[in-house]
C-alpha cells in the first residue's frame, strides 16, 4: 500500500494480484453481471492508484479500505441504474451458503466472530435484511418487495437492526 | 431520536448501502465537510467490514490488468503542470474555439425537441497558472446558467454548483457523460443530491483525455434517478473548456 502511495507501479501490480479477486467477488455479488463488474473493478483500481496516499493505516486495514472503495463504487453504480429484475433465488441461495460457519480469516478474527455473534442475535428476517443490503447491495425498495413490507417499515426495521447491532458490538 | 442518532443512522445506512442514489450523493458530498459524519461512516465501515469475509473471491480475466495499466500509463504520461512559457492566454480565441467545438447531443428521442433548444456557453476567467481547471456551463436558451461544473484534470475532482437551478419536488437531476470512447449512449455519472451537488470523486474512473473531449448533460429524472439507465427527461448540456488557455494544438 505504501509503495502504491509513492507511485510505485510494481507495488501496484503486486497489490492488484493480491486483492483483485476479493474486490471482484465483492462487486460481482452486488452487480450480478460479469462484464459490468470488471468495468467497475477497473475504475476501482484506477481510483486506488490515485487515492492510495489518502490511506491511513490507523483508521482501517488495507483490505477493508480497498473493499470499501469497491463496495461504494458498485453500490453507486447499481443505484444509478434502473431497478432491474434481480436473480433473487440465486442470491438467496448464495446468502445462505455464505453464512459464516467457522472462525474468520481475512479480517481480524476476533471482530469477525463478534459481528457474527451479534448478527445471530437479530431475528432471522432482520439478519437477512442486513446481509442482503451489505453483501448484495439491495436497496430499501428491493428489500421491501422481497419482505413484502412497505418501504417505511423496512427503514424502521433497518434502524432497529443497526442499533441493536451497534449496541451488541460496542458493549 | 436525537440529532446525533439521526446522523449515526444516516452513516449506518450509507455504509450498509440502502440509501438511494440522491441520498448517497448527498452523504458523500456532506462527509467531505462534516467531520463528525465522516467519522461515523468510518466507524460503521469498521463495524460491518467482517461481513466482507463472506465474499467468495473471483479471479478477474487476464486482460483486465493490462487494461488498467494502459489507463495508468495514460495518466502518468500527462504532465502535472506545464511551463508558463507554454501558455498564451487569449480570451478572444477561447470563445471562437469554443463555438467551433460546441456540440449538441441528444440524450434520448423523448427529449430531442428540448435538446435542440439547448445552448451552451462558457465562462472564461483569469488563468490559474498551476491548475488544469476546466469548466462547463449548463444553460437553457438565453436564461441564466442553471449549473456550473468544473473539473480539475490533474486530480479529476469535480465540483458542480447550482446557479439558478432549484431542487425539484419528487424529481432528481442526474449528471451524464458522453464520449466517443464510451460508446453511443450517455453514461450516468451521478444523481445529484438534495443540495444539487455531487461527490468530488465521481469522475475518478475516467482519464483526463476522455474528460477533456466529453460532453456532459444534466437531465431531470424521476426521484432517485433515471429508471432506465438512460436519460428520460429534459436535458441541458455542457462541454468542458479550460479556464487557463493553452493553444489548441498543444492539448493532448
Amino acid at each position: 500500500m505504501l509503495g502504491v502511495a509513492r507511485g510505485d507501479r510494481a507495488a501496484f501490480t503486486e497489490l492488484y494480484h493480491a486483492t483483485a479477486p476479493k474486490l471482484l467477488g465483492t462487486i460481482l455479488r452486488i452487480l450480478q453481471h460479469r462484464g459490468w463488474a470488471e468495468d467497475v473493478l477497473q475504475e476501482v483500481y484506477v481510483s486506488i492508484w490515485q487515492k492510495a496516499e489518502q490511506f491511513d493505516p490507523a483508521k482501517a486495514s488495507p483490505i477493508t479500505w480497498l473493499v470499501t472503495i469497491a463496495r461504494n463504487r458498485a453500490i453507486d453504480r447499481i443505484r444509478s441504474q434502473p431497478a432491474g429484475s434481480r436473480a433473487t433465488d440465486n442470491e438467496l441461495a448464495q446468502l445462505a451458503s455464505s453464512e459464516p460457519d467457522g472462525p474468520a480469516s481475512l479480517e481480524a478474527g476476533q471482530t469477525a466472530d463478534q459481528l457474527n455473534h451479534c448478527l445471530e442475535q437479530l431475528e432471522k428476517d432482520r439478519r437477512d435484511m442486513v446481509r442482503l443490503a451489505y453483501l448484495n447491495g439491495w436497496s430499501r425498495r428491493e428489500l421491501s418487495a422481497h419482505f413484502e413490507q412497505p418501504v417505511n417499515t423496512i427503514k424502521t426495521w433497518l434502524y432497529r437492526a443497526l442499533k441493536q447491532l451497534k449496541g451488541c458490538l460496542t458493549s | 431520536m436525537t440529532e446525533r442518532d439521526d446522523l449515526d443512522m444516516l452513516a449506518a445506512e450509507f455504509v450498509l448501502g440502502t440509501l438511494d442514489a440522491g441520498e448517497r450523493a448527498s452523504v458523500a458530498s456532506r462527509r467531505q465537510r462534516d467531520q463528525e459524519l465522516d467519522q461515523l461512516i468510518r466507524h460503521w465501515e469498521n463495524l460491518l467490514s467482517p461481513m466482507n469475509d463472506e465474499v467468495v473471491p473471483v479471479a478477474p480475466g487476464p486482460e483486465l490488468l493490462p487494461r488498467i495499466e494502459r489507463q495508468l500509463d495514460e495518466l502518468q504520461a500527462r504532465p502535472d503542470s506545464r511551463p508558463k512559457a507554454d501558455r498564451k492566454p487569449e480570451a478572444g480565441s477561447t470563445v471562437v474555439t469554443l463555438r467551433n467545438r460546441l456540440r449538441r447531443w441528444q440524450m434520448g428521442t423523448a427529449v430531442a425537441g428540448v435538446a435542440a433548444l439547448v445552448l451552451m456557453s462558457v465562462l472564461v476567467w483569469q488563468p490559474a497558472p498551476e491548475s488544469r481547471s476546466h469548466v462547463a456551463v449548463f444553460q437553457q436558451n438565453d436564461e441564466q446558467p442553471a449549473f456550473l461544473l468544473s473539473v480539475d484534470l490533474n486530480t479529476r475532482e469535480l465540483t458542480l454548483k447550482p446557479v439558478t437551478a432549484k431542487p425539484l419536488e419528487d424529481r432528481s437531476y442526474q449528471l451524464w457523460i458522453k464520449a466517443e470512447r464510451l460508446g453511443p449512449k450517455p453514461r450516468s455519472v451521478a444523481v445529484l443530491g438534495d443540495d444539487l451537488t455531487v461527490a468530488a470523486d465521481v469522475l475518478q474512473g475516467y482519464d483526463a483525455q476522455l474528460l477533456e473531449q466529453a460532453t456532459f448533460g444534466i437531465s431531470v429524472e424521476p426521484e432517485g434517478g433515471s429508471p432506465t439507465g438512460q436519460p428520460t427527461g429534459p436535458a441541458i448540456h455542457g462541454y468542458l473548456y479550460p479556464t487557463s488557455e493553452r493553444p489548441a494544438g498543444q492539448r493532448l
